[in-house]
Order: structure tokens, then C-alpha cells, then sequence
């Protein structure tokens, strides 16, 4: 995933699609954007920074599982199997990205009455177990039997990225340089977050046009 | 509610709370313990290893009530190639199948058998912490000598404490000078640790460090002047028992430090800000380092 | 992650959100097994909708709200006949039958006594909130309110007065612009002062702006505080509040006085604004004595001609002697003048804004004057005067360089002087309504509305035509026929549908109570309707508001939570809400806030989940209250005539209703959808409701050309009426005379706002000032307050839903008292600490957010809140700064904002 920083306002839209495709309770945001202040005043920016979970190459995450429930899969998507996941929250620890949630109970937008659609939505799975963004996976699997590329085709795109108002989300194939997402970092400057910690992140931040 | 929305400069991580710290506690001074055995004299041996699993054991029960789904506590075995915690996991049963045999008398050889796999377990346990990638305060190399020595010194200083308070035998001679060797140790450790984490933990991190820090220099201090006071003072009993105890709080205050009150998260940071329209890019911002 | 097992019936409904005015935007819903679940982009409307079909966050709120445990699900009446906000309404739920027929019996009544009463006011007050969106989820109300009479719209909400209203009046006035935006797409430079576009421009403007980034347009943002916009800006120029006009004035200033005439557009200048017209020493154009037509001295025949005088080169600049001509004043005053010397307007010009120059506005605006100077000058240097650029085939003047306005600037004092400032910029460099330039977006006050140049007609003087209320002698309103006296004090709002709600809406609240001597006391309304608008909440002092709400005798509010308003409300009618009911609205075009379209025509609001409890659509609630009341055949005859969007009857279709019967809402609409595609598409398309329901919406070309005013003008031989604008000027003195003879002087600082060329007057000094008279001391009020839109918030319309509470925690200022750092240290306030604002009417509390992106003179409190009735709303702690801004004759600007 590619998040280009010189488009995103922080308008919330993705962190909004995200918390509806996947349902996640409240206070769980799989997607979400930073504000971020720098600077003194009047020499002040202000940095609008999506973040996820990072799809690492290399995931902190996985290693320490003890119960294998986090697995990577061929295409690099890093998942989390609810049934096998006992909560221990040593991924939650291990993740230097902060993009691990466990929720304890189940929590509900107006407080004690659930609605229609937070009914229609629970899944019971995803109580004490451990959760984070799955690149949408469920969407991307759907690619190859339809014959659409993800990050082209809206079908099976993430929510978030299909979401952005502003077209700063992109997906797509790291590995296959005609890309949309190759192109796009062949002709810009950026850089992961954290590379210091090795963990070889998916997921990509632009902040300008390669000179 | 556990959120994170709206934070970006590292917070203190939620997910192990005093129950973790619980279990590097009871893991690690219960472990220190059992490493003490061979050094008490053999009439408090089966009495000593007892106590230490049980504080293993209260560890144990600790993380598992901090687990999400208990029930399923066992799937916890399912990754011994890469994860500490499924090492940890593993050597607790062995760890009581030999306490046990201590306790039954089965034989001076599980004694020592006994304090291998304890000093295997609080290793393990070290290395579980610095598996924390995310944290930190954990993750530095050196954490893996500090929890070690401080469960020695946790350890020696309990089993030191329990049979100075109690009649279970006579205090070996040297268990003083251990201790104090080992609380020595430990303090040199800390202090490199701290220095290597310069830099590199967030500033909060290292606030609640520093000031555990103080609290530590001053236990530490006061343990060795009662383990060295007791220890050449002919009635200084009650000096070892408080030196020991001293030696326990210490450890044990430094873990529920490190695990619940340090371990501030990573945070965010960007190497670079982006432009808006016409310009470069300018210099980042990593907000609470 | 979803349920396992259990096969779901899932659909996708294509359906618009109109939650805010940067709307309409598509989405789509989906359903699964008859609840709504998910809300998406429809990428059906990829290519045609500026974002691509996506709607903003604030539409992935309205999961939430239809489901709303608190919602009122069924038609409720008040016990307890005392209103105020301690009083406890006692609502108990009735039947709809009990509901209309109450409210009918009501209408049936007023109709026997006629629809006036004795002092010539509507016996029915209505008001919509935010911008007219609630017309886009009131279905058929706008024929029950034609098929009624005369209705007064006088009862302001926070929309209107505390909205871009001086903009919507002189926007639409100088080029037909009820709001301005730049032409994103094409400029390079935009000055933007306050504009907060990638906050309150919905997707379309977000979607632009970072295009335009990436060509690496750069847009500089002045502003007091580093809001969304500033910080996506290339640059933040942190401005002192209420000084734009300054800043403004030195810009024009530089352009006028630092370089050389030959770097402005000159034959923009002088075929297409009134620069040339000679002025004669009253302030008046000199004028033709025989035809009346305002002279320009001719360089060609070296004479005074007419303007429209055929091949006349006009002067622009310079003073000539004219032997003879008249001049034309207030109330037809004439004088006429022999051998005089006579400036041209743009002289006039270019004398009047020596003073302003960057050294001075510095010390008004607390900005440096280099970096003044340093905009004004790129300013030009971008201009590309000269340049042209082919817009789909089409060869038109190219001025990539803009100027926006925020609705702080646009409103209120110092309005005038922002927006003819802006308007000014562009015009001297030929950048207004070209693309790059500084362009409108649509017409209100104007028809017809779905196209604003054809709006466009000629006026007197070679502008366009522009419809005043009455200021003569004659034809003055005296006895105001609403009841915020719109057409009685506000020539320039004039008197079409969108007028009165443009009014000065606060007087109607504050004249409810304690109206001037010299002025009739209004009765109140009998019955006030209220619809998506909560002014206990979004206006000033909104204690003082509350209390005149409980005023009013009878109260019917459409309702979906408990709100403060209808706290007040005598009859709740609960409304199937934005999911739940059908509606066909326009899209495309080009409207506010940057939706510029290539495309044009109608987008369905299908139902995509069953109305919950006893909720109906408004379309019914409409049809079935005009049938109680008698009024079905009036009703019917709307439809007919085109209160729901389109006239059933056009030429070659004739979808028109039987007038002598109840049509069901599937009928009407689809009627509607029937009409509007015959319409569209010449009588080529028909489609009706169920098409609709699958395509969710229909478009036609719409030329982009269309998006800019001026070649219209230049066919019509109109020019604009800029720099000078004596019309304003006359009017302002009849007014005042009018007002003079019936012994009203309290209207008297806003006549001072009728000159011909604005000039600065100390507008912060409005509001110390403002202070003192409420018998306070300034010293104790050292700092601004000031507000600003969240993306998250409409208005205060969803804040009652948590989602949007949720994502906005994310933002740093999220329901604070934003606080520049080192003030707050000053203070002894930290991050996070709770604080206390204070104006000389009130206070409000929340958390403070300390931080270095804003003025350490100013705090900014965002959004509407300080609720204490709407559900979840009333919960959060937040401040709000209306309550602390006072309701106030003295801050109000000639136009009532
Ligand atoms: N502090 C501050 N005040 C402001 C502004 C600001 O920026 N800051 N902005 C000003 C501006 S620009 C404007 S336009 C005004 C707007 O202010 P208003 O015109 O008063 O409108 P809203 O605040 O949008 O009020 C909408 C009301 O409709 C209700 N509502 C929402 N959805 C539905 C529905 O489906 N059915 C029914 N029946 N009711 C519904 C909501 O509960 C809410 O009470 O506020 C102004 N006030
Ligand atoms: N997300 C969202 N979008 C909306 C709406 C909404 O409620 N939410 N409402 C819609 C409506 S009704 C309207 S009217 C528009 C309004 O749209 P805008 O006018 O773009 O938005 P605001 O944020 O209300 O105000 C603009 C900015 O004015 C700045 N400001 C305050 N005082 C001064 C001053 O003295 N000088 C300068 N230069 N700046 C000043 C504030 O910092 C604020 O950020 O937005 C529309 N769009
Ligand atoms: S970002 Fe965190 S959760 Fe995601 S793969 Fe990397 S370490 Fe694992
Ligand atoms: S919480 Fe679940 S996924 Fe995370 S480490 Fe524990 S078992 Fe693995
Ligand atoms: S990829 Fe899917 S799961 Fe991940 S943040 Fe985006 S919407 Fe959420
Ligand atoms: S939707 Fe796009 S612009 Fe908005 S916050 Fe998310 S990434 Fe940024
Ligand atoms: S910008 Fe306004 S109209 Fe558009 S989707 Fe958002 S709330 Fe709805
Ligand atoms: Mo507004």
C-alpha cells in the first residue's frame, strides 16, 4: 500500500470505510490518520499520516506468536486465524506500529443498545482474540476468479484506498514493477516508516516528485 | 475502552498490564529462587523450591488470566521454532516435573537440574521481553542480562530473606555474598542498560526509568549495607532478612516498571514531511523521542 | 469478518448525500437482509461526479443515524404547555392521524382568517438550516409551501447570517456568484483567506485541490490558525482576525502602485468593468443628459460618449474635461454640470487605494509587509495576462491565479470590503470568471438556478440587471412584509424565493422580544415549521435564542432525535430519514462549494432499508397534511407546475398528476423522474422510478465553458460592475433618507457600509467596541475567538452520531479550545488541561489543545456544540463558541450578517 502524504487531509474517510467494511467496534480503528504538529510557531506544518497495519515482510508480529495464529501468506498479506489466537497480546507488544487491537468484550457505538446493523455485523470470533487491518484480503482473494487487479479495480481494492477522497491510497503489487504502485514509487521520493527496526513494511509514504 | 485514537507520540502499552509484570515477577524471582536452591543447604531445599513454583506457578496463573481466550491456553505450544512464549510454555512443565522431584528427595542431581531449567526459564522470559518488538524499553539486547541477573539477585535475596526470618536450616555463609555479588551485578547491568537505551526509547520511557532508577540505588544500597552489615554483625539475622527483602523489592520494581510503566510504545515518526504544491520535502518529525 | 454460515440476501443501492452544501454526492448502501450495513463510493459515477462517485466520512455516518436507538419513531405532542429548556416538554407519542389532523386544523383555521395577520406578517413561519440541503429530504414540502401562500422565512438559523452571507449577496450581485471558488483544476496560485476548502469542500474540492498539488499549484492560506487547509497549503500566512480587508486592500495597493499599468489586464479593465465611466464630483457617474447613459471619454473622438457608444476607445485612466453632463443621485437628484473635470472610475481607483499600502496594512493585520508585498507580486507574476487556453475546443482567456474567501471573512463587517477586494483582484488581471481565475459556483437570489449564466441579463448602465428592493419614496417597504424586514432594510438581497432567508434573520429573534420603538411589535407566527435546523444550538448567544424559540405559540418540528429546538416544539412528525425515503434532486453543473461538472441531471434518493417504527416519508407527511388542510388541489397543481424539481409538462411529455387526488410518494416520484429525464434529454429518455432505483442517476453533457461567466457577459455587452459601484451608493442614500423620515436611526452605522469604493474601517474595533457597550472591560477579554469546520461535522447536524466522534478524535482539535502553546504556558494552562472561555455573555468550558499552529492572540473553538439535549451530543464535553457570542445589532453588517 502506498499513502501519498502530499495528497491526504486527514478528512477520516477511509478510517470511517475501514471501521464499516470490517466492522470493528468502537475506539477500534484498523485504518486510521494521524495529525500530526511539527515546528515552532509560525513555522508550523501539520502532517495528515495514514496508518495500519504495515504488512511487514519481515513482522515482529508473526515471530513471537506463540499459537501461529498469525501467518503471512504467499502474497505477503499478513493475517490473524481468530479460532487458533488465544489473546495473549504478545503481537500487540511486538508490533512496532501500534496496529494490533483486542477488545475484551463486546463494545457498542450508543453504549448498551446494540443496533440492527452492529447485530447484523457481530461476529462473536472477534472478541479477546487479536485483530489488525487485513489488506482487505477477502476483496483481493476475489481477484483472480473475477480477473480484476486489485488496486485498479474498485471490486476487489481495499475499502480504505477505494474510499480516499483525495487519492492518496494506493494498492497494488510491490513486487511486479509495471504496477500502478511500482510506477508510482519509481517516479517519487518516499519511505517506510521505522525501516531502523528491519522490518521490511508493505506499505509505502510518498512526500515528493523524484527530482 | 482500549483505543489508541488520537495518539501519535508513544503511549504507554495496554496490553500487559500488572498481570505481565506478574508473571516476570513471580517467573523471574520464583526462577531465582530455584537457582538459589543448591546454595541453601539441604534441609530448606524442598521448602525453598516449593515457594519458587509457586511463585512461578502465580506467574503463570497471572498471564493466564490475562489472556483473551483461557480456554484455549493450550494452542499456546504451537511455535517453539521462533516464539519465547511457547519456550517459556514449554519448560514450566519440566520446570515442576523436577521441582516436584526436588521436593520428593528423588535426588541431589535434580537440584541442579532444578536451577539449569530455571536459569533456562528466566531466560526464556528475558528473551520473551525483548521479543517486544514494539516496546522499546524491551526490545534492547541488553534487557536479556538485566532480567537475568535481577532474578538472581531477586532469588538469592528471598531464599536469603525466608531462611534468615525462619527456622527452615542454617544460612550458608557464602548466600550473603552471593546475594550481594548478584545484586551488585545486577546494578551494574541496569546502569549499562540504561546508557545503551540513550536515544533510543522514547523520552517518557526513560522518565519512568530514571525514576525507578532512584528508587532502585536506594534499595540497592540499603540491601547491601544490611546483606554486609548482616553478614559480619554475629545477630544480624533480621539485617539479612531485610537485605534480602530489599534485594526481592528491588527486582521486582524494576520489572513492574519496565513491563507496565516504560514501555512506552514506538510511536510514529516521519524521516520526512511531504510538500504541498511547490517546494521539497522538509526535514521529519518523530513527535515524543 | 461478517457471520459464517447464514447466506445473506445482500443488495447495493445507489443513493446521494446532501448532508452538507458541498454535496450532492453520490454513494451507495449496503443492504443485507433488509438492514444497512456499509456505505461505499458508487463507482458508477467515475467520470461524472468530480470525486469519482465517492462520498465524504460524514456520509459513512448515516449507517448510525438511521439506527439510532433514540430516534423518534412516532408522531409525538407536547403535555406540558411551558416551554424553556428546564421545562420538560412531556411529549407522549400520538398517531399520525392525530398528528396531521392537529396541525391541519391549525393551517384550516389561519386560512379562514387569511394567511396575514393584521400587521401584513405570514401567519406561518418557516426554517430549513445548512445551506438549503433539508430541501433535498423534504420530498414534496416545497409544493405544499407554494400551494400555501406567503410563508416567512424571517427565523434565522445558524445558516444565513452566520454563513457566507455577505458573499451570497455581493457575489451574486458583481458576477452571479452565490459562492466564488477558484477554477482548481486550472489555476496555479490560489490566496485563500480562510477558505478552509479541504474541510468544508466535501470530496469534489478535496479531490481537485490535491490535483492541484500535484501539478504543483501552490495555495497560500491566511488565517489565524493552521487549519486542514493551511497545513495542505504551500504556505500559512497566520493573519490577525477580522483585518483581511487590509491585506487585501495592500495587494491592490502594490498592483496599483508598484508596477507598470501594462502588467494588468487593460482591455479587461476597460471593455468589461465600469473602470473607464467618468465620475462626477457628487460620487455619481456623469451621464449622457438626453439618453441617461453613463460617459466615457473616447480617445478616438477625443469626447465624453456614451459607454456603449459604438468603436469608442474609452480611457481608463487619467482625469478629462467634459462640457457637459448630468448627474444622477439619490431619489433621481439631479445635477448637471458644464466644462467639468471628471475622473475616470478607475482613477478613482487607483487615488483611493494609495493609502493602503503593505507598510500600513502590516501594522492593521499584524502580517509582515514584505511578505504582503511578496503575494501581491506573485500574485501578478502569475497572472498570465495575455495567455489564452482552449478549454474543449473553445479558445478563452487564461488567468491561472485566484482569490477565496472564507465564511468568516464574507460575512459580517469587513464583508463587503473582502469580497469586492477579491472580486477586485481578479478583475484587475483580467482573471474573473476565466478559467485559472476566481470564479462563481451558482445562483440563489437569481433564476433560474440550475444554470447561472442564464441568469444573466442586461441591466441598466451596461451591468447586469440587478433586482434591489425598492428604496424610493414610493415603493419603500416601510411596513417590513416579513419579519426580519428583509426588503425593508436590505435593498440588495432583493425579494426572490432565497431572499427573505438571506435577510438579517437574527432581528426577527431579537425584535421577537424587544423590537425598537420606532418599529411595529410583530406578533409572532401562529405556526412554525422546522426542519433540519437547530438555532438553540448554531446561532449566537443560543441562551437568548432558546428563550425566544419558547416563544413561539406553536411549534410543529420535523424530528429524528430530540434536539434543543423541537425541545421546544408543541407537534414532532418523524421523518423517514436520508436511507429510508425517495427523492429526485439535480446534480451537476457547477454549484458550491467546487462542484464544477462536465456533466449535468438528477440523481435518485432511493429508499435502501424500510422506515423504521412509525417514521414516513416526507413526501407523504406533505401530501397527507395538504390533503387534511384542503389544500390537495393546490398541492397537486405545484407538483405540476415544478415545486419538485421539474414541471410534470414540457414540451412533447405530460407526466402531470390529477389535482383531485392524494398521489402515493412512488407515484409523485416517479412523475418526477418521468419529467426530469424528458427534460434532460430533449424528450429523447424517459426513465422512470424503478430505472432510477437501478442507475441510481442520470446525466447530460454539461460544457465546461459553462463554468465561467465572462463569455456570456462578453456576448451580452455587459460589463462588471467593479471598481466603482454607484449603484450601492444610491441606494444606501435612500435608504437612509427613507429610514431618516421614520425616525430610525438605530439601522445608521450600516448605511456608513454604502460607499462606492470600500474603504477600511477598524473591524476589530467593532467588537472591543462591542465589549465596552456591554459594560465590560477589553483588557479582561485579551484574546480571539474564533471557529472553524471539522470534515467529520455538518454543522451540528450528526452530533449526535459517535462514529463521527470516533474518527474526529483523530484530529488534533477535536471538540477543544485550540490554544497557541506558549499562550496557554503563559496561562499556566497545559495540553489537555479543562479551561474556560469567557465573552461578556457567557462562558463555555472543554479541554484545551495546546499547539504551535495558531495565533498566539486567538483561540479557535471548532464546530457547533455545548448540545444538551440532542442524545449522545449532550454528553460530549465540548465548548462551543456560540455561546459566548452575542446577538448584536452593532455587529451587524449592512447586508445583516
Ligand atoms: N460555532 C459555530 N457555529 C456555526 C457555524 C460554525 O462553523 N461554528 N457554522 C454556521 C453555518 S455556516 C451554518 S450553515 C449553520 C447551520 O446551522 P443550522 O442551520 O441550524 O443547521 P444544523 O446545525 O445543521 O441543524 C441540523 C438539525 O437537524 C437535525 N437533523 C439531522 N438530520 C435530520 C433528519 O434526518 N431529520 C430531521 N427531522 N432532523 C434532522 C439535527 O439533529 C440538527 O438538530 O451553523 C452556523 N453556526
Ligand atoms: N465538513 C463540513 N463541510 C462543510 C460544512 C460543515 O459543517 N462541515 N458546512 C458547509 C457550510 S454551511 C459552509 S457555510 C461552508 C463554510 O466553509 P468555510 O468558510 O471554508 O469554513 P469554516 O471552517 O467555517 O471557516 C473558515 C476558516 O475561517 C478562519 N477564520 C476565522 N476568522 C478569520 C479571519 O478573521 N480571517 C481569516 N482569514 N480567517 C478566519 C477559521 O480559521 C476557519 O478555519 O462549509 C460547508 N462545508
Ligand atoms: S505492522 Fe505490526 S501487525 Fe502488521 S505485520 Fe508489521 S508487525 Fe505485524
Ligand atoms: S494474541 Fe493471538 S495472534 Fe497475537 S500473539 Fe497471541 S495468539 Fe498470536
Ligand atoms: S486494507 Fe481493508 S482492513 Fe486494511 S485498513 Fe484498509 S479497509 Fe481496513
Ligand atoms: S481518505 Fe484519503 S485523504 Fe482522507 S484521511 Fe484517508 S488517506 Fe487521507
Ligand atoms: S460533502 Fe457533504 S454532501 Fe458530500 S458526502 Fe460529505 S456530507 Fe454528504
Ligand atoms: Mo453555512
Amino acid at each position: 500500500m502506498v499513502a501519498d502524504l502530499r495528497r491526504c487531509v486527514g478528512c477520516q474517510t477511509c478510517t470511517a470505510a475501514c471501521k464499516l467494511t470490517n466492522a470493528t467496534p468502537p475506539g477500534i480503528q484498523w485504518r486510521r490518520v494521524l495529525d500530526l504538529e511539527s515546528g515552532e510557531y509560525p513555522d508550523v506544518r501539520r502532517t495528515f499520516v495514514p496508518v495500519s497495519c504495515m504488512h511487514c515482510g519481515d513482522p515482529p508480529c508473526l515471530d513471537v506468536c506463540p499459537t501461529k495464529a498469525t501467518f503471512k501468506r504467499d502474497d505477503g498479506i499478513v493475517r490473524i486465524n481468530a479460532e487458533v489466537c488465544i489473546g495473549c497480546a504478545y503481537c500487540a507488544v511486538a508490533c512496532p506500529y501500534q496496529q494490533r487491537h483486542i477488545v475484551k468484550r463486546r463494545e457498542l457505538a450508543y453504549g448498551a443498545q446494540a443496533t440492527a446493523a452492529e447485530d447484523a455485523r457481530f461476529d462473536p470470533r472477534s472478541i479477546a482474540v487479536s485483530t489488525k487491518c487485513t489488506f482487505c484480503s477477502d476483496r483481493v482473494d476475489q481477484a483472480a476468479s473475477l480477473g480484476l487487479t486489485p488496486g485498479v479495480d474498485p471490486q476487489v481494492t481495499p475499502a480504505c484506498v477505494n474510499s480516499c477522497i483525495a487519492g492518496a491510497l494506493h494498492f497494488g503489487d510491490r513486487d511486479d514493477p509495471c504496477s500502478n504502485v511500482s510506477e508510482l514509487l519509481a517516479h517519487s521520493v518516499h519511505f517506510r516508516m521505522h525501516e531502523e527496526l528491519n522490518t521490511d513494511p508493505g506499505f509505502y509514504y510518498i512526500v515528493e516528485e523524484r527530482p | 475502552m482500549i483505543s489508541s485514537v488520537g495518539r501519535i507520540e508513544p503511549w504507554r502499552q495496554r496490553n500487559w498490564d500488572w498481570r505481565a509484570a506478574g508473571n516476570f515477577i513471580g517467573g523471574g524471582s520464583g526462577s531465582g529462587l530455584l537457582l538459589s536452591v543448591p546454595f541453601a543447604g539441604d534441609a530448606a531445599a524442598p521448602r525453598l523450591t516449593l515457594l519458587g513454583l509457586a511463585l512461578i506457578g502465580a506467574g503463570l496463573l497471572c498471564v493466564w488470566l490475562e489472556i483473551g481466550r483461557p480456554w484455549r491456553a493450550l494452542n499456546v505450544y504451537r511455535r517453539p521454532a521462533s516464539s519465547w512464549m511457547t519456550r517459556e510454555a514449554l519448560l514450566a512443565p519440566l520446570l515442576f516435573a523436577c521441582g516436584a522431584a526436588v521436593v520428593w528427595r528423588a535426588g541431589r542431581t535434580f537440584e541442579s537440574l532444578l536451577a539449569g531449567l530455571a536459569l533456562a526459564y528466566v531466560y526464556c522470559q528475558a528473551r520473551m521481553l525483548q521479543g517486544g518488538r514494539g516496546i522499546p524499553a524491551w526490545r534492547h539486547p541488553r534487557v536479556v542480562p538485566l532480567l537475568v541477573t535481577t532474578a538472581i539477585a531477586e532469588g538469592f535475596g528471598l531464599g536469603l530473606a525466608v531462611l534468615a526470618a525462619t527456622a527452615m536450616g542454617v544460612i550458608p555463609a557464602s548466600l550473603p555474598w552471593l546475594t550481594a555479588t548478584a545484586l551488585l551485578a545486577r546494578g551494574a547491568v541496569l546502569i549499562v542498560y540504561r546508557g545503551a537505551l540513550a536515544g533510543k526509547a522514547p523520552t517518557l520511557a526513560l522518565a519512568a526509568l530514571d525514576e525507578h532508577i532512584v528508587v532502585d540505588r536506594l534499595l540497592t544500597a540499603a540491601a547491601m549495607i544490611c546483606l554486609l552489615a548482616g553478614a559480619t554483625i554475629a545477630g544480624g539475622r533480621w539485617l539479612l532478612v531485610f537485605g534480602g527483602l530489599a534485594a526481592l523489592a528491588a527486582g521486582s520494581l524494576l520489572k513492574y516498571t519496565i513491563v507496565v510503566r516504560a514501555s512506552f510504545n514506538q510511536g510514529f515518526a516521519l524521516p520526512l514531511l511531504p510538500v504541498r504544491g511547490p517546494g521539497r520535502a522538509a526535514p521529519g518529525a518523530r513527535p515524543g523521542w | 469478518m461478517g457471520k459464517p454460515g447464514a447466506t445473506a440476501e445482500t443488495r447495493q443501492v445507489a443513493t446521494y448525500c446532501y448532508n452538507c452544501v458541498a454535496g450532492p454526492d453520490l454513494l451507495t448502501v449496503k443492504v443485507t437482509n433488509g438492514v444497512a450495513t456499509e456505505i461505499g463510493p458508487n463507482f458508477a459515477g467515475a467520470g461524472v461526479h468530480p470525486a469519482d462517485g465517492k462520498p465524504c466520512v460524514k456520509a459513512y455516518g448515516l449507517i448510525e443515524k438511521t439506527y439510532h436507538p433514540q430516534r423518534i419513531l412516532s408522531p409525538m405532542k407536547r403535555t406540558n404547555p411551558r416551554k424553556g429548556r428546564t421545562q420538560d416538554p412531556r411529549f407522549v407519542p400520538i398517531s399520525w392521524d392525530e398528528a396531521l389532523d392537529t396541525v391541519a386544523a391549525k393551517l384550516g383555521d389561519i386560512r379562514k382568517r387569511g394567511i396575514l395577520d393584521a400587521e401584513g406578517l405570514p401567519r406561518v413561519a418557516v426554517t430549513f438550516g445548512h445551506g438549503g440541503t433539508p430541501a433535498m429530504y423534504m420530498g414534496t414540502f416545497p409544493a405544499f409551501l407554494a400551494a400555501w401562500g406567503d410563508v416567512d422565512y424571517s427565523f434565522g438559523s445558524g445558516q444565513g447570517v452566520k454563513c457566507m452571507h455577505s458573499e451570497h449577496l455581493f457575489g451574486e450581485y458583481w458576477h452571479r456568484a452565490f459562492t466564488v471558488s477558484a477554477d482548481t483544476p486550472h489555476t496555479r496560485l490560489n490566496v485563500s483567506f480562510g477558505a478552509n476548502n479541504e474541510v468544508t469542500g466535501g470530496p469534489c474540492a478535496v479531490a481537485r485541490h490535491a490535483d492541484a498539488r500535484a501539478r504543483a499549484a501552490k495555495r497560500i492560506q491566511i488565517e489565524p490558525h493552521l487549519s486542514i487547509t493551511a497545513a495542505a497549503s504551500a504556505e500559512w500566512i497566520p493573519i490577525k482576525p477580522k483585518t483581511d480587508p487590509a491585506f487585501m486592500f495592500a495587494m491592490i495597493h502594490v498592483l496599483l502602485h508598484e508596477h507598470s499599468r501594462e502588467r494588468l489586464d487593460l482591455a479587461f479593465l476597460g471593455e468589461s468593468s465600469s473602470s473607464p465611466y467618468l465620475v462626477g464630483p457628487s460620487g455619481y457617474y456623469l451621464r449622457d443628459a438626453a439618453t441617461l447613459k453613463p460617459l466615457v471619454w473616447d480617445t478616438r473622438r477625443a469626447a465624453a460618449v456614451a459607454f456603449d457608444t459604438d468603436a469608442a476607445e474609452a480611457l481608463l485612466e487619467g482625469k478629462v474635461r467634459v462640457p457637459n453632463a448630468l448627474e444622477v443621485g439619490a431619489d433621481d437628484e439631479r445635477w448637471t454640470h458644464e466644462d467639468i473635470s471628471a475622473p475616470t472610475a478607475f482613477t478613482l481607483l487607483v487615488e483611493h487605494m494609495r493609502q493602503y499600502s503593505p507598510e500600513w496594512a502590516s501594522s492593521v493585520c499584524d502580517v509582515p509587509a514584505a511578505t504582503i508585498r511578496r503575494v501581491a507580486n506573485e500574485y501578478l507574476d502569475q497572472a498570465c495576462v495575455g495567455q489564452t487556453i482552449d478549454i474543449d475546443g473553445v479558445s478563452m482567456p487564461f488567468r491561472p491565479v485566484s482569490v477565496t474567501l472564507g465564511k468568516t471573512v464574507n460575512n459580517g463587517w469587513g464583508a463587503y470590503e473582502c469580497c469586492w477586494a477579491r472580486t477586485m483582484l481578479a478583475t484587475l488581471v483580467g482573471a474573473l470568471e476565466v478559467p485559472g481565475g476566481t470564479i462563481g459556483t451558482t445562483v440563489r437570489l437569481n433564476k433560474p438556478h440550475d444554470n447561472r449564466l442564464k441568469s444573466v441579463q442586461p441591466g441598466e448602465d451596461g451591468f447586469m440587471v440587478a433586482h434591489f428592493n425598492a428604496t424610493s419614496q414610493k415603493d419603500w417597504m416601510a411596513q417590513p412584509t416579513g419579519r426580519n424586514a428583509h426588503r425593508t432594510l436590505v435593498p440588495i438581497v432583493g425579494n426572490s424565493p432565497w431572499a427573505q432567508a438571506l435577510g438579517p434573520t437574527h432581528l426577527a429573534w431579537m425584535f421577537a422580544s424587544d423590537a425598537p420603538k420606532e418599529w411595529p411589535d410583530p406578533e409572532l407566527p401562529e405556526i412554525w415549521f422546522a426542519f433540519r435546523t437547530n438555532p438553540a444550538i448554531s446561532f449566537w448567544d443560543t441562551a437568548r435564542i432558546g428563550r425566544a424559540m419558547a416563544r413561539m405559540p406553536f411549534i410543529v418540528a420535523f424530528a429524528y432525535t430530540f434536539d434543543e429546538t423541537n425541545h421546544m416544539a408543541d407537534i414532532l412528525l418523524p421523518d423517514a430519514t436520508d436511507l429510508e425515503s425517495t427523492q429526485l434532486i439535480r446534480i451537476g453543473g457547477t454549484k458550491f462549494v467546487e462542484q464544477h461538472w462536465a456533466h449535468q441531471g438528477v440523481a435518485l434518493r432511493a429508499p435502501a432499508v424500510e422506515p423504521l417504527g412509525e417514521a414516513r416519508d416526507f413526501t407523504w407527511i406533505t401530501t397527507e397534511l395538504c390533503r387534511r388542510a384542503g389544500l390537495l388541489e393546490r398541492y397537486n397543481a405545484a407538483l405540476n407546475r415544478g415545486a419538485a424539481l421539474v414541471p410534470l409538462k414540457g414540451e412533447g411529455y405530460d407526466f402531470s398528476l390529477a389535482t383531485d387526488q392524494a398521489h402515493s410518494v412512488e407515484t409523485i416520484w416517479n412523475a418526477v423522474c418521468q419529467a426530469a429525464t424528458a427534460a434532460l434529454s430533449e424528450g429523447k429518455e424517459v426513465h422512470d422510478l424503478d430505472w432510477f432505483k437501478q442507475h441510481g442517476h442520470y446525466v447530460v453533457p454539461f460544457d465546461r465553458e459553462d463554468w465561467f461567466l465572462t463569455p456570456t457577459m462578453v456576448r451580452q455587452g455587459l460589463r462588471y460592475e467593479l471598481p466603482y459601484q454607484e449603484r450601492l451608493l444610491r441606494v444606501g442614500a435612500e435608504l437612509g433618507r427613507r429610514l431618516h423620515e421614520h425616525d430610525i436611526h438605530w439601522w445608521d452605522s450600516q448605511l456608513s457600509e454604502y460607499v462606492a469604493i470600500p474603504e477600511w474601517h477598524d473591524v476589530p474595533e467593532r467588537w472591543v467596541e462591542s465589549i465596552r457597550s456591554m459594560g465590560a472591560d477589553p483588557a479582561d477579554y485579551p484574546l480571539w475567538g474564533i471557529t472553524t469546520k471539522v470534515m467529520p461535522y455538518t454543522t451540528g447536524n450528526n452530533a449526535g452520531i459517535p462514529l463521527m466522534h470516533e474518527v474526529s478524535a483523530n484530529l488534533r482539535n477535536h471538540g477543544a479550545v485550540v490554544i497557541n502553546a506558549t499562550t496557554a504556558a503563559g496561562l499556566g494552562i497545559a495540553n489537555g488541561d479543562w479551561v474556560e472561555v469567557r465573552s461578556p455573555i457567557g462562558a463555555t468550558q472543554g479541554r484545551a489543545a495546546a499547539v504551535q499552529g495558531c495565533r498566539p492572540d486567538t483561540v479557535v473553538i471548532p464546530g457547533q456544540f455545548d448540545h444538551w439535549k440532542t442524545p449522545f451530543a449532550k454528553d460530549l464535553p465540548f465548548p462551543s463558541l456560540n455561546t459566548v457570542v452575542p446577538l448584536s445589532l452593532a455587529l451587524t453588517d449592512a447586508t445583516g450578517s
